[in-house]
């Protein structure tokens, strides 16, 4: 099992006012699988994508990544974890400005202590996400869909073992969008896990499963049956 | 980004005038000493010299210190005790090779139709060996006109260029006050020495006759000897110190401290240019201390000046510190990153600071020697191992808060800072 989550309670407290955020959640998610995480605005969906991510703790429960109790990790060990075993896709896209797409992309094994040629490995994922053409543009000179796939780019980089993506399509027009869907669907395909946060039920459709939550409560748990796939237009081979 | 510039180049002033002053200061104190060094050595580094000083009440001593034959002069008690006896005296020992005796005096001098008030400087004709002055024409004056009181006078080549223009100035008859001399010599030009010294502007006489004929004193105002060996100048002080006390009946009070013969009742005071040359680079390294003491104070500002633009680019940074962390950078890195800005920063003010200090080092020697003063360019190699180190230092020390704060952020909260 990947992701174990036990009794998971995340409050945040501001001068005595307790805000509770996600309120005992109970799942678990294997290698391999695709699952979207859905639900309103406010719900509480970054904060347990976050939590899942190694990036924040809860408050209480157990969160087991990959057969390890997270709580026993101190932070260092975590940055290790998210460098290794994680890959991170935000709605902001959250590249580095003033700096070309292929820097960009080998930023995660600027921190790495694995011995691998980063420029080699940064430009043959830029490829696999169709921006083999971009490597030397600035990101402040390429499209939204593009950014967003420098994103994905940047969170395969290392190899990791779940890639995270919170309303990586938030910010793009529908064709761009679906082509940014596509790529998750091919990278699942071919055994990458991947963990989707978004509010649209169109875009959860191309996981195999989704998790709803509402205010800090899972809601419903169910696979899903008739699978979203792209029309083929996606730059992934 | 362009306003940026301009807001992180005034911030980084501080650091650049502090490493332009370390380098003024530095330069200078290097000139200045180079100055008084090359001042003293005109004088001779191996002499010693005696000069009448005016003995300090024994109540007042230790506060007041010593009164300078200068000072006692315009106060008008003149020390009389020195004289061409005792220089005999101090001759007799054995490393001292021989020694002058000098007096000034004030009068007019007279050729033609012109006057002029000038200052008479009697000495022994053992002058022109011990002293650093030459003649250019004629001759000096021989021991035997000093003592059968002639009627000769060499004069200083500004007094020449005033009196005789371009012609002969050897063998001509000057009045000095009511009494015909003749001109025997020219000295060579010698320049400023120092301390309103201007040999050029003299005019010398033999000693005897100048206490004699002129003044109707004999006493003198100090003594020059010249030693074998100026590493024994030290002994051959205390020798002098000896003999003179001796001759002048003085008994030296003891401190009860530590149990010396104290020179307050002194009636004369010995330096040894050894000494003058210590005295003198201990006044100016303490000087270059205190000054860099200050320097160092504007680098602080500088620093807190780095401190502020460190500050201002981590908070810009915010959301790149989060990417950062959220793919794997930990405390470690982050802190290494900022801490290089900040001390690339620096080092970017430090260079340009070096830069300008070395360029107004430069331009103040090229301002001195046009002035005719003997200003010397040059910065010491340590200078920029103080410069570079100390702003680097800086650099650090103000570059560790902001990058801690970096390191420290919570990813999340630099996440959601978009
Ligand atoms: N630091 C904090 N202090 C207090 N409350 C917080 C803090 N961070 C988040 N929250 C609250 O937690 C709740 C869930 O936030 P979260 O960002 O997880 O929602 P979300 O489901 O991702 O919403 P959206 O779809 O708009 O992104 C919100 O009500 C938010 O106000
Ligand atoms: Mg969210």
């Amino acid at each position: 099992m990947l992701i174990e989550v036990k009794n998971l309670v995340k409050e945040y407290r501001n001068e005595d006012v307790i805000t509770s955020v996600l309120r005992g959640l109970n799942f678990e998610i294997k290698k391999g699988e695709f699952v979207s995480i859905m639900g309103p605005s406010g719900s509480g969906k970054s904060t347990l994508m976050h939590i899942l991510g190694l990036l924040d703790r809860p408050t209480s429960g157990v969160y087991k990544f990959d057969g390890r109790n997270t709580e026993n990790l101190d932070d260092n060990e975590l940055a290790m974890m998210r460098n290794e075993k994680i890959g991170f896709v935000f709605q902001a896209f959250n590249l580095l400005p003033r700096t070309n797409v292929l820097e960009n992309v080998k930023l995660p094994l600027l921190y790495s202590k694995k011995k691998i040629d980063a420029e080699t490995r940064a430009k043959k994922v830029l490829e696999s996400v169709g921006l083999g053409h971009r490597l030397e543009y600035f990101t402040n000179q390429i499209s939204g869909g593009e950014k967003q796939r420098v994103a994905i780019a940047r969170a395969l980089v290392n190899e990791p073992e779940i890639i995270f993506a919170d309303e990586p399509t938030g910010n793009l027009d529908s064709k761009s969008g679906i082509q940014v869907m596509e790529i998750f669907q091919k990278l699942n395909d071919a055994g990458h896990t991947i963990i989707l946060v978004t509010h649209e039920t169109a875009t959860a459709e191309y996981a195999d499963r989704i998790i709803k939550i509402r205010d800090g409560e899972i809601v419903g748990d169910e696979k899903v049956h008739n699978k979203r796939r792209g029309d083929g237009n996606g730059q992934l081979k | 980004m362009a306003s940026n510039k301009v807001r992180t180049f005034l911030t980084l002033l501080g650091i650049i005038i502090g490493v332009t002053s370390i380098m003024i200061v530095f330069s200078a104190g290097q000139a200045v000493n180079g100055l008084l060094n090359s001042q003293i050595s005109s004088f001779g580094t191996n002499i010693v010299e005696t000069e009448v000083k005016v003995p300090t009440d024994k109540k007042k001593s230790g506060t007041s210190g010593e009164i300078s034959s200068a000072v006692s002069l315009s106060m008008g008690t003149q020390i009389t005790t020195l004289t061409l006896a005792d220089m005999d005296k101090i001759d007799q020992l054995d490393n001292v090779i021989d020694s002058y005796g000098a007096i000034l005096g004030q009068n007019q001098i007279t050729f033609a139709d012109q006057r002029k008030t000038i200052t008479l400087f009697g000495a022994n004709a053992s002058f022109i060996n011990i002293d650093q002055s030459k003649i250019a024409e004629g001759r000096f004056f021989t021991d035997a006109e000093d003592r059968s009181l002639a009627k000769v006078a060499v004069i200083g080549s500004k007094v020449k260029t005033a009196l005789f223009g371009d012609s002969d100035a050897v063998g001509a008859q000057v009045k000095i006050g009511n009494l015909k001399y003749e001109v025997i010599g020219v000295m060579k030009e010698r320049g400023a020495a120092g301390a309103g010294l201007d040999f050029d502007s003299y005019v010398y006489l033999p000693i005897r006759t100048l206490q004699k004929r002129v003044l109707g004193i004999n006493y003198v105002l100090y003594l020059v000897s010249q030693l074998k060996d100026p590493e024994q100048s030290d002994a051959t002080a205390q020798a002098i110190t000896g003999l003179l006390r001796d001759s002048h009946h003085i008994t030296p009070d003891i401190d009860p401290a530590t149990g010396q013969a104290t020179t307050n009742k002194d009636d004369f005071r010995i330096t040894t240019m050894q000494e003058m040359i210590k005295t003198l680079s201990t006044v100016t390294n303490a000087m270059t201390i205190l000054l860099l003491a200050i320097v160092a104070i504007s680098l602080i500002v500088g620093g807190v000046g780095i401190m502020n633009i460190m500050y201002v680019i981590v908070s810009e940074r915010t959301a790149e510190i989060g990417l950062r962390k959220a793919v794997g950078a930990r405390y470690a890195d982050i802190m290494g990153q900022f801490l290089t800005e900040s001390v690339l920063v620096t080092f970017v003010a430090t260079i340009i600071g070096v830069i300008l200090g070395v360029l107004v080092s430069w331009l103040i020697s090229v301002g001195a020697t046009s002035q005719g003063i003997d200003w010397q360019f040059g910065l010491p190699f340590y200078s920029f191992i103080v410069a570079i180190a100390f702003s680097l230092l800086c650099g650090i020390a103000f570059g560790l808060m902001p990058a801690r704060k970096a390191a420290r952020l919570d990813p999340i909260v630099a996440l959601r800072n978009e």
